[in-house]
């Protein structure tokens, strides 16, 4: 031991000096870390008014809230109870039916504009600089600005009703599936695309034929996932006006319609459900038949 | 370039070449048939009428040269203090899901607790609190609580927790064995290996999911307030009623920029944190 | 008479083709041959002009291709097709999609995109693909066929662009012999039954030797060597190469693995 410390006297120190300095360093990052933390819960707490107080006194009230919309179903007779809980079904129905086709046009329109311009927002195939900038920046605002603000104004536009809905989830999808449509092209095979540029083909067909084979089912996709999230939006855009079954929730809320509301919550849970389910069974059929051999 | 008589001859040797078989162009024109339905269906239920159309293009026409330029009408004081809540609702909404799910992420988690029924009950408990949008909730805890941020906070933690829970579970049932082995040799209880085995190989995913989810709640936070549960929106909405377009644009560019810097900063952590 | 004047193309600091001066002659299956790096594909790309050259003019029958652009240039680029050493199919398109890909620019964009090919085409795709006992797979993905297969398919594309030079880039490098001589005897065939000018990189002397009328030599970019392969003596491929034949051959096992090994890389 001796020998070693006296044979390496200056490696041990240096080794020492550096240790000292890398925990000095790292005490100090993980220092600053926890003191922007705390200042940030600090300052959130304050303007965000948490008061454990009032939230001890609203659990009563939330747990109240809560069995309020429960329903009354007694074991006698279960069936009437439900047709009663259920008592505007054909209503309801047909709003969670609009609501699912707002976010299947919704979807669709917002795919359609991404899949015109994912082409020019990817770096390796975008025929200008300009077109680049531009279909970047205009994929980056539409998918910044929520959706809920897009559907208040187009409801102040168009008046109240699905259309609103509609072009709010249209805008915001063309966004979210541009930019990740963009990512994909940017990771096509290179190859073909040099193939059909040498072949004389334009850059309309070189995108058609050389990239969106390799893409297209990436898009799809894509593309259910979106619809999938757009249902879910779609059923509370009609709280600002814009169609569907929120409208008719915010409705129940404001009136205090209690079983009503955990009625129409129930049926939004059930469709949203059932779409994820048959997305997802669609989605898996893609990716066993696609991708699985395309990505060579 | 090919005769007719060439023409027949590849035809009749390559029929498929020329017409896909009756199954295959029966299976498409089934699928078209389906979507254009669902299409036309879809259509004839969201499209308004033409005049409609018409007039509210030309409304919307109007409100975009109105926007111009964007001014704040010296309320700015009273925007940047509802940014600041909104800020402020997605930090303490995020955290507040992120230290719910983390027990019951493990509670959730079969690899930790191997009881197949309350597994099951609790995952559809996720899936139950993520189903419900938190515009959803914002109305109830409006209800329950009064209007303001705190609503907000709750509501955004509420789905979140659901959703957070049920990543973390994944990421607990995905942690390395022989870890966790090493740690119940030595001798630990339940509580000791969750902590020792578990917790450090999952803590940079889980880390990640909640940074990811503060960027996506700053999105969602900034629309609560037009149910009354704090932040931005309330005020939008508002500008919206009031028809006063100069200062929503005003607004929205304060939503992107905020936004903007909030993926910035989350992004640059969560690539540190994958890094490490 | 495919005519380079002083042809020079610099990538920064790198000038990869310096100088060259060529006269091709129609009909003529020149081979091009030269260590790697030493500019024989950018060559071949700048001909076809997808890469645009820093100095020198390219003259294809008295008419200057160096300068055009838009639909000239893709006219040119139809004119002059090109074969690539990763046969560069689109893997997820049949194969009779990626034969009548060659004629794109013989049709109108519109009809293009909705994939409206006539009975014309059709049919020439497939006596296009007949030639090389290919047209029973028309309908086969590109990716269940192998690299031999490909490679053909590649050609076929080419000759449905209906060109007047081939370009080919290491057409064989990714290939067994066997598949190899497939290939080359492929393009010697439309060299010889079509008239086409064909213009081959190649990395093995020997089919240099054997298939091509004319052998060009390339060394960092500058043309070293021009002539039939007769002239092609011990002193010529030392100068070409840096080293003898059979030390060459002894790399050359060397590098045909590496070859091999490289597009299996990329699929990982
Ligand atoms: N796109 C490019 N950017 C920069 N350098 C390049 C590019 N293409 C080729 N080069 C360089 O030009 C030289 C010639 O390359 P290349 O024509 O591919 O040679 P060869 O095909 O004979 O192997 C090499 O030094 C190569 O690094
Ligand atoms: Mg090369």
């Amino acid at each position: 031991m001796a020998i070693a410390v006296a044979g390496g006297g200056d490696a041990v120190a240096l080794f020492e000096t550096r240790h000292r300095d890398l925990r000095r360093r790292k005490a100090l990052t993980t220092g600053l870390g926890a003191l922007l933390f705390a200042l940030a819960f600090g300052a959130s707490a304050i303007v965000g008014e948490v008061d454990p107080g009032r939230f001890a006194a609203g659990v009563p009230n939330i747990l109240d809230y809560v069995h309020r919309t429960l329903p009354e179903i007694s074991a006698r007779q279960p069936l009437t109870d439900i047709g009663e809980w259920y008592w505007a079904i054909d209503i309801w129905l047909l709003l969670m039916l609009d609501t699912v086709l707002m976010g299947f046009v919704g979807t669709l329109a917002g795919t359609a504009v991404a899949l015109l311009f994912c082409f020019h927002a990817a770096a390796n195939l975008a025929p200008t600089r300009w077109s680049f900038w531009l279909a970047r920046r205009g994929f980056e605002f539409a998918r910044t600005v929520p959706e809920l603000v897009f559907a208040l104004i187009f409801v102040f536009a168009f008046g109240p009703g699905p259309f609103a809905g509609v072009l709010a989830i249209a805008i915001h999808s063309a966004g979210a599936l541009g930019k990740l449509f963009a990512e994909v092209n940017e990771n096509a095979d290179p190859r073909p695309i040099d193939a059909l540029a040498a072949a004389g083909a334009g850059w309309t067909e070189t995108m058609r034929f050389a990239v969106l084979p390799q893409v297209l089912p990436n898009f799809l996709s894509y593309g259910l996932l979106r619809f999938e999230i757009n249902v879910r939006a779609a059923s509370v855009l009609g709280i600002v006006g814009a169609g569907g079954i929120g409208e008719e929730l915010y409705l129940v809320v404001r009136r205090f319609l209690y079983s009503d509301i955990s009625a129409i919550v129930l049926l939004i849970l059930i469709t949203v459900s059932l779409i994820d389910m048959g997305c997802e069974r669609l989605r898996h059929g893609l990716i066993e038949a696609g991708p699985a051999r395309a990505t060579r | 370039m090919i005769g007719a008589a060439d023409l027949a001859a590849i035809r009749e040797a390559h029929p498929r070449v020329f017409r896909r078989s009756t199954a295959e162009r029966r299976r498409l024109a089934l699928i078209w048939t389906v979507f254009l339905a669902v299409l036309a269906l879809g259509l004839w239920r969201v499209l308004p009428g033409w005049d409609v159309f018409v007039a509210g293009l030309g409304k919307l026409g109007f409100l975009v040269r109105f926007m111009i330029p964007p001014a704040h009408g010296g309320h700015l004081d009273q925007m940047l203090h509802g940014l600041a809540e909104t800020l402020a609702m997605a930090f303490m909404g995020t955290l507040l899901a992120a230290f719910a799910a983390l027990p019951l992420g493990f509670l959730g988690a079969r690899n930790v607790l191997p009881v197949r029924l309350f597994h099951f009950g609790l995952r559809r408990l996720f899936d139950g609190l993520r189903g419900i949008d938190s515009l959803i909730w914002a109305i109830v805890f409006v209800a329950a609580v009064g209007m303001g941020p705190f609503a907000g906070i709750l509501a955004l933690a509420v789905p979140d927790t659901g959703t957070l829970a049920k990543l973390f579970a994944e990421a607990i049932e995905n942690v390395e064995k022989r870890q966790v082995e090493g740690i119940e040799a030595a001798g630990a209880n339940g509580v000791e290996r969750a902590r020792f085995g578990i917790l450090p190989q999952v803590l940079p995913v889980m880390l990640s999911h909640v940074l990811y989810f503060f960027e996506s709640n700053t999105r969602s936070a900034t629309i609560l307030g037009v149910v009354g549960a704090g932040g931005i929106g309330l005020q939008l909405a508002e500008r919206i009623r009031l028809d006063d377009w100069q200062e929503v644009a005003f607004i929205i560019l304060l939503i992107l920029v905020a936004v903007a810097v909030i993926d910035w900063i989350s992004g640059r952590l969560r690539r540190r944190i994958i890094a490490a | 008479m495919l005519e380079i004047t002083g042809l020079t193309r610099r990538f920064g600091s790198v000038t990869a083709v310096d100088d060259v001066t060529l006269a091709v002659p129609n009909g003529q299956m020149v081979g091009i041959i030269g260590r790697s790096g030493a500019g024989k594909s950018t060559l071949l790309r700048l001909i076809n002009r997808l890469i645009d050259p820093s100095a020198g003019r390219l003259v294809f029958e008295g008419r200057d291709v160096g300068a055009l652009t838009g639909r000239a240039l893709r006219d040119w680029r139809t004119d002059c097709a090109m074969i690539f050493q990763q046969f560069n199919l689109v893997q997820r398109l049949d194969v009779l999609t990626n034969v009548l890909v060659g004629r794109l620019n013989h049709r109108s964009t519109l009809s293009s995109l909705f994939k409206l090919f006539s009975a014309e085409e059709r049919a020439l795709a497939i006596r296009t693909l007949d030639r090389f006992d290919l047209a029973e797979a028309a309908l086969q993905r590109a990716d269940t066929l192998s690299g031999g297969q490909q490679q053909r398919v590649a050609i076929a594309r080419a000759l449905m662009q209906e060109p007047r030079i081939i370009l080919a880039d290491e057409p064989i490098a990714s290939l067994d012999p066997r598949n190899g001589k497939v290939v080359m005897d492929a393009l010697r065939r439309i060299n010889r039954e079509d008239g086409l000018t064909v213009l081959c990189n190649l990395h093995t002397l020997d089919t240099a030797r054997q298939y091509c009328d004319r052998i060009v030599g390339m060394r960092a970019g500058r043309v070293v060597f021009d002539g039939v392969p007769a002239q092609l003596t011990a002193a010529m491929v030392r100068d070409i190469y840096g080293m003898s034949e059979e030390e060459l051959d002894q790399a050359e096992t060397v590098t045909s693995t590496a070859i091999e090994a490289a597009p299996s890389r990329m699929a990982a």
